[in-house]
C-alpha cells in the first residue's frame, strides 16, 4: 500500500523533473531519489507542495574519500501517508556550493545555515547566510563535521562580531538578555528590540551549548551511543535513545520483541509525563501563581519517584539497548505503577482545577504569545506548540513506532496558539499519556525484552522519528564501521526556536518569559 | 522622647521579621516548610560582611543612592505613630512622609539609570509609570483621614481617631482604608503589581532596580525596601485603624500599644501572604486598572467625608 503511494508520487513527477531523477528505489517505508545538485530544489519544492510534505530534516555527508564530493540529503514527510521521500543530490566534485532551498521551502533556513557551518557548504540565494551553530570567536574556514577535522581539534579563536537584526526607529531600543540568566536555565542570548513595553523585534541566538554530539558519534560504536543519545537533551532520554535504537535496529533489519516495545511505550510516556507536569506547572510559576506552581512540582517530584522506583533513575537513563530495554517490567512494578498512577491522576485533575478556575491566571496566558496556524504550517512547528496552533500533527499516530500502533489514544489540538491553547494542549496529553501507560500495562505480552543485534551493514542508511514531549526529533544514520559514518539528529527544538521570534510580536517585554516557558525549548538539543 | 526614638528603632528592627513571617505564611500555603522567619536578618548579616562592587560606568550617584534611600526611610520612620500615638509631629506630616518616599524612588530610578543596564532602565521605566497613579491614591487616602481628624500629622490623626472611639468607622475610613491597602501592595512591589520572588528579570519591577547593587549596598536597599513595607503597614495599622494605640506614657498602655501594634502589623502580613498566594501577577498594562480603582476609592473616601456631613 505504502509502496504503491510511493510508486505514484514519482509517477506523477511532471516530465521535467522526471527525467531529473537518475534513480529511484523504495526500501520500507522510505522513497529515495537520486538527483542532480541543481534539480535538488525544484524536485523538493514538488513533493512538499503538492504533497503537502514538511521538511523532517536536511543535512550534509563529507564523501569526498569515497566518491570526491559531499552530498547533500532531503528527507520529506508526504501528508497522509506513514512514509518519507527522501532526496539525495552529490554535490559537483570539489565543489562547496548549492542553490538554497530556502526561498522555495522556508522551514530549510536553519539547516542550510547549520550545513553551512558545520560543512563549508555555501547555500546560493539563502536570506540570512550568518553563521548558526559557530560561535564569533570560530576561524573561518574550519568545520567539523568535516571528515579531515580531527575530533581533538581545538582551533584557535578569533576576534569576531555577529550582526544582529538591527531595527532603527524614534525611541527603539535593544535590550540584551543572556546568555547567561538568573535561575538555573540554559544559556542562549535573546535581542530584543522594543518601543517602550511591546516586543518590535526577538532574535534568538543559540549555540552556546554545542558539544559537537553527531561528530562524537561518528568514533562511538553503536551499544555506547545509546548513552550519548540520551545526553542530547537531558529531559528527553527516553525519546532520544528510542530513536537511536530505532535507527540502529532498521539498519541492521532488527525486529525487536513486542514485551520491549510496549516497555518503550511506557517509558516515552512517563518521560512525557514528567516534562508536560513540569511545563505546566511552569506557567503557574512564571505568573507568580505560587499555589499553583508549588502543586505542580510537588507532581512533577512524585512522577520522578516512579521513574526511579521502576528504572532506578530519576530521567529514565539506561532504559534502552539496541535490540530491546535493559529492564523488564515485573509484576510487581506494574502494580507499583498503577497505584502511583491512580493517584497522580486524581492530584493532576486538582492542579487543572486550580490553574483553570484562577480568573487571575488566565488573564495572563490568554491572547499571548500568538502563533497562527499560518505560521506554525510555513515554519514548520512540531508538537504540543504545533498542535496548539491548530497543525494535527503527532508521530505516534502518524509514523506509529514501539507499540502506539495497537493503543488508542486522542491527538488533542488547539486552536488559538497562544499560551493558554499550549497549557491546555499539554494538559490533555498527560491525561492521554496516563490512559496510554494502564493500555500498555494491560496489553503487555510476556516474552524476551531484548534480541541480538548485529551485522549493521556500513553504507546503509535509516532514520527513526520519534513523538518527545517538545515534539517530533529525528535521528538519521548512515552506517559506517560498526558506528554510524553521519549521524544527524535534529531535536524537535530545532523546530521551533523560529516560531517563538513570531509569537512573541507585538507582546509585552514582561510577557516574554512566560511564552519562553510556554514553548519551553531546549538549548541543548537545539545545539548538539 | 525617648519612646519616640525607641518605636522608631523597634519600627526598623522588626522589618525583617515581618518579611521573613510573609515568606514563611507563603511557604505553608505552598505545602512547603521555608526558610526561617529569621532568614531575611541572617541574609542581611551576610550581605553587610561582603564589600560591594560597582560598575566603572556608575557616577556618584550610584554610589549615595543606598545611603539616601535608607535616610530618607529613617525619617519617614520617625514620623510614624507605631506603639505610641505621637511621633515626631512637629517636624513633619504626612505630606513630608510622602515626599520623603518619593525621593526614595527618584534616587531607586536615577540610580538603576545610571549604570547603563538594559534592566535598569526598564525598571525605571515601570517604577515610574506604576508610581504615577499610586502617588495620589497614597496621597489622597491619607488626606481623607486628615479631614476625619482636622490635621495633617499622622500622630495627630492617629491619636485623634483612636480617642474619639468607634464613631468614626465611617464610610471614609473603610474606603481610605481599602485605597491605601492597594497602594500598599503597588508601593512594596508586591502580587499582583511585582513578583517579589521571582529570578526573571525582564518581569521585574522594583527588583530590576536593584540589579547592580551588591555586598553592603545591597544590603541597605533591602532593608531601606523591607522597612518601606512596615511604614505602609504601620501607617494602615495606626492612621486607619488606631485603636489599642497608646495614647498616653503610662507603661500599662505602652504595653498594650506594642501588643496592639504586633497583632494589627501581623495579620497584614498573613493578608498579604494570602493574597499573593491566590492570585497570579497582573499584565503590565492591566495594571493601571486596579490602580484606577484604588484612586476612585481615595477619591469617593474624600467625597463621603463632605456628603455624609462633616461633624
Amino acid at each position: 500500500m505504502t509502496v504503491e503511494k510511493l510508486r505514484l508520487i514519482v509517477e506523477e513527477l511532471p516530465p521535467e523533473l522526471h527525467s531529473k531523477v537518475r534513480s529511484a528505489k523504495i526500501r520500507g517505508n522510505d522513497l529515495r531519489l537520486v538527483t542532480g545538485i541543481d534539480d535538488l530544489a525544484s524536485l523538493a519544492k514538488h513533493i512538499h507542495g503538492v504533497y503537502q510534505a514538511p521538511l523532517v530534516t536536511m543535512h550534509a555527508t563529507d564523501d569526498r574519500a569515497a566518491e570526491d564530493c559531499f552530498k547533500l540529503y532531503v528527507v520529506l514527510s508526504p501528508r497522509g501517508m506513514d512514509a518519507f521521500v527522501t532526496i539525495i543530490a552529490a554535490l559537483e566534485p570539489r565543489s562547496q556550493r548549492f542553490v538554497s532551498l530556502t526561498p522555495q521551502i522556508n522551514e530549510a533556513d536553519w539547516y542550510e545555515r547549520e550545513v553551512q557551518d558545520m560543512f563549508g557548504l555555501e547555500a546560493i540565494g539563502h536570506p540570512d547566510p550568518r553563521p548558526l551553530v559557530l560561535y564569533d570567536d570560530w576561524p573561518q574556514g574550519e568545520h567539523p563535521l568535516r571528515k579531515d577535522f580531527p575530533l581533538d581539534r581545538r582551533p584557535p579563536r578569533i576576534k569576531g562580531e555577529y550582526s544582529f537584526t538591527k531595527v532603527e526607529g524614534e525611541g527603539v531600543y535593544e535590550i540584551p538578555v543572556g546568555p547567561v540568566h538568573a535561575g538555573v536555565i540554559e544559556p542562549g542570548h535573546f535581542r530584543f528590540s522594543v518601543a517602550g513595553e511591546p516586543i518590535i523585534n526577538l532574535e534568538v541566538r543559540l549555540g552556546y551549548v554545542h558539544k559537537g554530539i553527531e561528530k562524537i558519534s561518528e568514533s562511538t560504536p553503536y551499544w555506547r551511543g545509546i548513552h550519548l543519545a540520551e545526553r542530547i537533551s537531558g529531559d528527553n532520554s527516553v525519546a532520544h535513545s528510542t530513536a537511536y535504537c530505532q535507527t540502529v535496529e532498521a539498519l541492521a533489519s532488527a525486529e525487536v520483541p513486542e514485551r520491549a516495545e510496549y516497555i518503550r511505550t511506557v517509558m516515552l510516556e512517563l518521560e512525557r509525563i514528567y516534562n508536560l507536569i513540569g511545563d505546566i506547572s511552569g506557567i503557574a510559576l512564571d505568573t507568580a501563581f505560587s499555589v499553583g506552581a508549588a502543586n505542580g512540582y510537588l507532581l512533577r517530584e512524585r512522577a520522578l519517584n516512579l521513574n526511579e522506583c521502576l528504572t532506578g533513575s530519576r530521567l529514565l537513563r539506561s532504559v534502552n539497548v539496541i535490540g530491546g530495554v535493559r529492564k523488564d517490567l515485573s509484576a510487581n512494578d506494574r502494580e507499583k505503577t498503577l497505584s502511583a498512577l491512580v493517584r497522580l491522576k486524581l492530584e493532576f485533575e486538582d492542579l487543572v482545577d486550580l490553574m483553570v478556575t484562577s480568573t487571575s491566571l488566565l488573564d495572563r496566558v490568554e491572547t499571548t504569545g500568538k502563533l497562527s496556524t499560518e505560521m506554525a504550517v510555513r515554519l514548520n512547528v512540531v508538537g504540543p506548540v504545533a498542535r496548539a496552533s491548530g497543525v494535527d500533527r503527532d508521530v505516534r499516530r502518524d509514523h506509529p513506532y514501539a507499540a502506539y500502533d495497537r493503543l488508542n489514544f486522542l491527538v488533542p489540538r488547539g486552536a488559538a496558539g497562544d499560551v493558554n491553547a499550549r497549557t491546555r494542549v499539554k494538559i490533555d496529553e498527560v491525561r492521554e499519556s496516563f490512559s496510554l501507560i494502564d493500555q500498555a500495562l494491560d496489553g503487555m505480552p510476556s516474552g524476551p525484552i531484548r534480541t541480538v543485534v548485529e551485522n549493521i551493514p556500513a553504507g546503509e542508511m535509516a532514520m527513526s522519528l520519534v513523538e518527545s514531549p517538545r515534539g517530533e526529533l529525528v535521528h538519521w544514520i548512515l552506517a559506517g564501521r560498526e558506528r554510524p559514518y553521519r549521524h544527524k539528529i535534529r531535536d524537535a527544538s530545532f523546530c521551533n526556536w523560529l516560531a517563538m521570534e513570531e509569537a512573541v510580536l507585538g507582546n509585552i517585554v514582561p510577557d516574554f518569559p512566560l511564552i519562553n516557558k510556554s514553548f519551553n525549548l531546549s538549548y541543548s538539543g537545539n545545539d548538539l | 522622647m525617648i519612646v519616640e526614638v525607641l518605636q522608631t528603632i523597634l519600627l526598623v528592627a522588626i522589618a525583617p521579621l515581618i518579611t521573613g513571617i510573609i515568606r514563611k505564611v507563603k511557604a505553608y500555603l505552598q505545602s512547603r516548610t521555608g526558610p526561617s522567619v529569621l532568614q531575611p536578618y541572617r541574609d542581611l548579616r551576610k550581605l553587610f560582611s561582603k564589600g560591594s562592587v560597582v560598575s566603572k560606568d556608575a557616577s556618584w550617584v550610584f554610589s549615595i543612592t543606598p545611603y539616601v534611600c535608607m535616610s530618607a526611610i529613617l525619617v519617614a520612620a520617625l514620623l510614624v505613630p507605631v506603639v505610641y500615638a505621637r511621633a515626631f509631629g512637629f517636624v513633619g506630616d504626612l505630606i513630608v512622609l510622602i515626599y520623603l518616599l518619593s525621593m526614595m524612588r527618584f534616587f531607586m530610578s536615577l540610580s538603576a539609570l545610571d549604570t547603563g543596564s538594559a534592566f535598569g532602565g526598564m525598571g525605571s521605566s515601570r517604577e515610574m509609570y506604576i508610581s504615577s497613579i499610586v502617588e495620589p491614591t497614597m496621597l489622597l487616602s491619607i488626606f481623607a483621614m486628615a479631614l476625619v481628624a482636622g490635621t495633617t500629622s499622622l500622630g495627630d490623626i492617629a491619636d485623634g481617631v483612636a480617642t474619639n472611639g468607634w464613631d468614626l468607622v465611617a464610610p471614609t475610613l473603610l474606603l481610605a482604608a481599602a485605597a491605601f491597602f492597594i497602594a500598599t501592595l503597588a508601593e512594596n512591589a508586591r502580587v499582583p503589581f511585582d513578583n517579589p520572588a521571582t529570578h526573571l528579570e525582564l518581569t521585574m519591577i522594583h527588583e530590576a532596580m536593584l540589579l547592580e547593587y551588591s555586598g553592603k549596598q545591597l544590603a541597605l536597599m533591602e532593608i531601606s525596601s523591607m522597612t518601606k513595607l512596615i511604614i505602609f503597614l504601620a501607617i494602615l495599622s495606626n492612621v486607619f485603624f488606631p485603636w489599642g494605640i497608646a495614647t498616653d506614657l503610662t507603661v500599662l498602655s505602652l504595653a498594650g500599644g506594642l501588643l496592639a501594634f504586633l497583632m494589627k502589623v501581623l495579620v497584614l502580613a498573613v493578608l498579604i501572604a494570602v493574597i499573593e498566594s491566590a492570585m497570579a501577577k497582573m499584565r503590565l498594562f492591566r495594571l493601571p486598572n486596579i490602580l484606577t480603582v484604588a484612586f476612585i476609592l481615595s477619591l469617593l473616601a474624600v467625597m463621603s467625608f463632605y456628603i455624609l456631613g462633616a461633624t
